[in-house]
């Protein structure tokens, strides 16, 4: 069996700036392993090991995600081996063609029992990619996931929910989509840097896994994004509780209290 | 054209309701849950109610292929909420009928989608020919008294069974929260939440936090943070203790009615976007604020 | 010369960077207040395979490049020079020099636990009346069968307190000045091997500097490490390899400093608008990114020169001259862009203030770098 992993070479969204005209630029952002896409690699990393399963990374993206940078940051963190879904058309790609080129890919890896995420991506943070790549295979999907083991043919999962932790079983192929809580993760050991370039790398493009154009919408318009206009009072804290009471009956005349 | 809006477990899709009879066409709401909150999603401005039965064991999940299924015999926009069974849902529809997927949106207009980009630091608007899946906050809960009558489907679940539940540690709610106070790393020590604690007990408030806390530090669980790829919410109240308020955390709580920050330096980005400021030592306001709410 | 980095060694960078931040980064400030050497780390920097970092492959290392080696020294001590002076006299001093001037009896006998963090290492050359002297060194090793008998003192050991593992230089034959100092492994835990007490430091306050003592202290005849009478050689050529990382360490804590400074100056408001706003804060941070940039330089060129097995003495000293007087400067300006919160244990650069100092003078003080770059030209 195979484990894959999903991972994004991503820019780091604290170094993005946004021009006047609401454009986006990630020129001095430095990109890196998607956060939570550590998490699942090591996540898959311990599953794979305990299921004597092969794991296998899938990356989709424009031409930075098959440099060899990226997928060897990746491979330094577990992988056995890395897909990468290259293509200028994916440069901007959102959840829709992103998971249509994960779908793609996974498919083509066969043998493939268990598909991991991480909980989101640092630059988009849209959080669907892995519902729609399990709906594209035709799988179910678990997000937001704390936990997970293998047993037999089936997956056993720990989440979150509003009445407590809830404990879901579902049998295999799935797709699960993790939170950080799932593995604390280590960095690569030196050893993991050193060995990251002698694992097999396949990059494809769109047109080898034979997938037509998916529209995602025409650009109209794009603005900077203000935040609300704020009352911006400053109230006096010398003295600490007269600075609450001020407060508390600025927030009770405007209905903000309980 | 129907206007799907997806029902997972949880009733709380008001505002996808209210944004579907804006895009117009029969609106259809897809129930994957109990008899009760198919009945509760026959509220004012639902058109068609289809139910999936009963789910017995089935996590919400199971019924994906199902709801693909069904909104692929008649494709149109789907909406649904922000949780993991409602992002299963709409992300197996949007496979389904090959529907671009907007997420954060801010306005949503007949095939025009405004949405914030990287955690609301811009905003895009697309023009779409096509259906479009949308996940969005999803509001307060319906309770019905509506016109629409339950039709239930047959379903054919795949096989994820909710196996177990164990109450204690249970998911904080700060979406549905009226008031949340949060706090970031001018809190000094761990040991010290305790006074954050008793403020928010005092204002019947939730307790948040800035990624820090929650991813580093793990002063208090994930899902208590607030920010760009935490929880997004917009409280009637939002109070930051100790928050600097960098843009990838205002970005998760931008959208709050009024926003009060305590914080030891004035000139923090907050400040800026704070309706009050307090600027001092958070360890002598807070209990101040806590003994003038008791 | 240009430098482009290979993947791994960004991954290096990277991967140590993120190591350091998640595993050194929180202790660092409580180690410097309570002198407390890092115990707990070791492990970690084992696991890491930060400890294997220049022990080959086959004996349990990751075989590193040096100037890989020096992004990973540079990167630990942008966080906590502590951490960053405790694996560089591990590396440079003990790791180094048995996996170069070794037999393979001895390397497969010591390096694979240097490498897991079973053992630390360490190096002893200085002496109470040998400092940049070696000649005057006064310990001995007596030849008795198939035992040498030690005798003696070494002062400023880093690592001492916890070492398994010293490189020990000492005297074993009657040859004048240099010439009859020989190199010997000496194993923790021998009778007549005392340690003792550390000494309580300005800077780099975690690291555990001691004094040695040996009285009559007996080792296998088959202890010693390359040959006889070569003792000062080895050493000489462990400084050369120690220098660059010591120079490493000086641009680690600049940077370090140097992004501290750069967060402040963007955060702190004066006037109405951050104090980055300001022509003498703006010219202050582009004094410290120059000279940091040019000590890279400096450490990169020996590293590369080392790792191309090119004579590398005096790129090597040019590095840690240049690097040790820089990251003093830098960090002052560091503080000085924090104003008087900068002289205050609340913030980072005052520690790093007082950790750049010992740069400019352990393995090599700035006098003896320029006299070994001097008599490059003037020999």
């Amino acid at each position: 069996m195979r484990i894959v992993v999903l991972h994004k070479w991503a820019p780091d969204p604290q170094e993005a700036t946004v021009g006047a005209d609401g454009s986006v630029d990630f020129s001095r952002a430095k990109a890196a392993v998607s956060d939570y896409d550590a998490v699942a690699i090591q996540c898959g990393r311990q599953l794979a090991d305990a299921a004597g399963a092969a794991l296998v990374g899938v990356s989709v993206g424009g031409e930075a995600a098959a440099r060899p940078v990226a997928t060897k940051s990746a491979l330094a963190r577990g992988l056995d081996e890395v897909v990468v879904v290259s293509d200028p058309e994916l440069e901007e790609a959102g959840s829709a063609r992103t998971a249509q080129a994960i779908a793609a890919a996974v498919a083509a890896l066969g043998d493939v029992g268990l598909v991991l995420a991480g909980d989101s991506s640092v630059d988009v943070g849209a959080r669907m990619v892995p519902a729609v790549v399990a709906g594209r295979l035709g799988w179910p999907v678990l997000a937001d996931v704390d936990s997970v083991a293998l047993a037999g043919g089936s997956v056993a999962v720990e989440r979150l929910a509003p009445e407590g932790v809830q404990s879901i079983s579902a049998a295999l192929p799935v797709v699960i989509a993790l939170t950080s809580e799932a593995v604390k993760t280590k960095a690569p050991g030196m050893k993991d840097v050193l060995g990251a370039g002698k694992k097999p790398v396949t990059v494809k493009s769109l047109a080898d896994l034979g997938l037509t154009a998916l529209s995602e919408g025409a650009v109209t318009s794009r603005a900077k994004l203000g935040g609300p206009a704020r009352k911006g009072v400053v109230i006096d804290t010398s003295d600490p509780a007269a600075a609450a009471a001020e407060l508390v009956d600025a927030l009770r005349a405007a209905g903000a209290l309980a | 054209m129907s206007t799907y809006v997806l029902v997972a477990g949880n009733a709380g899709v008001s505002k996808l309701v209210a944004a579907a009879v804006e895009l117009g066409g029969p609106v259809v709401a897809v129930v994957v849950g109990g008899a009760d909150l198919a009945q509760a999603a026959a509220a004012p401005g639902v058109d068609r109610v289809v139910w999936l039965g009963e789910p017995g064991g089935k996590a919400a999940e199971a019924f994906a292929a199902d709801v693909a299924k069904l909104v692929a015999a008649d494709p149109g926009t789907v909406l649904a909420g922000r949780g993991p069974a409602e992002r299963a849902l709409l992300g197996a529809v949007a496979a389904a009928i090959a529907a671009p997927v907007v997420t954060a949106p801010v306005e949503i207009a007949p095939g025009q989608v405004t949405r914030g980009l990287v955690g609301g630091l811009a905003l895009e608007t697309r023009r779409y020919d096509g259906p479009v899946a949308i996940a969005a906050d999803g509001g307060a809960p319906l309770a019905g008294g509506g016109g629409a009558t339950v039709e239930q489907v047959s379903a054919n679940p795949a096989a994820v069974e909710v196996t177990g539940l164990r109450p204690g540690r249970a998911a904080a709610d700060l979406g549905s929260a009226a008031r949340v106070v949060a706090v970031g790393r001018g809190l000094k020590a761990q040991a010290d939440l305790p006074v954050i604690e008793a403020l928010a007990a005092a204002l019947k408030a939730e307790l948040g936090c800035s990624r820090p806390l929650a991813e580093g530090l793990d002063w208090l669980p994930r899902d208590r943070y607030i920010g760009i790829s935490g929880q997004q919410i917009s409280p009637r109240l939002y109070l930051a203790v100790g928050i600097s308020g960098q843009l990838q955390h205002m970005a998760g709580c931008r959208d709050s009615q009024l926003v009060v920050s305590i914080n030891t330096d004035p000139d923090a980005p907050i400040a800026s976007q704070s309706d009050y400021i307090l600027t001092g030592d958070l360890y002598a306001l807070a209990p101040a604020l806590t003994a003038a709410l008791g | 010369m240009p430098f482009q980095l290979t993947d791994e060694q960004v991954l290096t960078r990277d991967s140590v960077r993120e190591f350091a931040e998640a595993e050194i980064a929180p202790i660092a400030a409580e180690i410097d207040q309570n002198h407390r050497p890092p115990l707990e780390s070791i492990g970690k920097l084992a696991e890491a395979g930060l400890l294997g970092m220049l022990i080959p492959e086959e004996y349990g290392g990751a075989g590193l490049d040096a100037l890989s080696y020096a992004i990973a020294i540079e990167e630990l001590s942008r966080v906590c020079a502590t951490h960053g002076v405790l694996v560089e006299a591990h590396s440079s001093l003990c790791t180094w020099a048995i996996a170069h001037h070794g037999t393979e009896d001895q390397k497969r006998k010591y390096l694979p636990d240097l490498a897991s963090g079973e053992a630390v290492g360490a190096f002893g050359l200085t002496e109470p009346n040998a400092g940049s002297d070696a000649s005057s060194l006064a310990t001995t090793a007596v030849r008795d069968s198939d035992e040498f008998v030690l005798n003696g003192q070494k002062i400023f050991i880093t690592n001492g307190g916890f070492a398994k593992t010293f490189v020990i230089m000492a005297r074993s034959t009657d040859a004048p000045g240099v010439k009859g100092i020989s190199a010997f492994i000496v194993e923790r835990g021998r009778p007549g091997f005392e340690i003792l007490e550390p000494e309580r430091k300005m800077g780099i306050r975690g690291s555990s500097t001691t004094p040695l003592a040996f009285t009559g202290c007996r080792i296998p005849a088959a202890n010693l490490l390359g040959q006889e009478g070569a003792g000062f050689k080895i050493a000489m050529q462990i400084l050369d390899g120690g220098r660059t990382g010591i120079a490493a360490q000086a641009v680690g804590i600049a940077q370090g400093a140097f992004e501290a400074a750069c967060k402040y100056a963007k955060e702190r408001v004066q006037f109405g608008r951050p104090i980055a706003a300001l022509q003498a804060i703006q010219w202050l941070i582009a004094d410290m990114a120059v000279d940091i940039a040019a000590g890279r330089a400096l450490v990169y060129r020996a590293a590369d020169l080392e790792s191309r097995g090119e004579p590398h003495g005096q790129a090597a000293a040019m590095a840690k001259l240049f690097c040790g007087e820089m990251a003093t400067r830098v960090t002052g300006k560091a503080i000085q862009v924090h104003g008087g919160v900068g002289y205050t244990e609340a913030y980072p650069v005052e520690r790093a203030y007082r950790d750049a100092k010992i740069t400019e003078i352990y393995e090599g003080t700035s006098e003896i770098q320029r006299l070994v770059i001097a008599r490059h030209y003037l020999r």
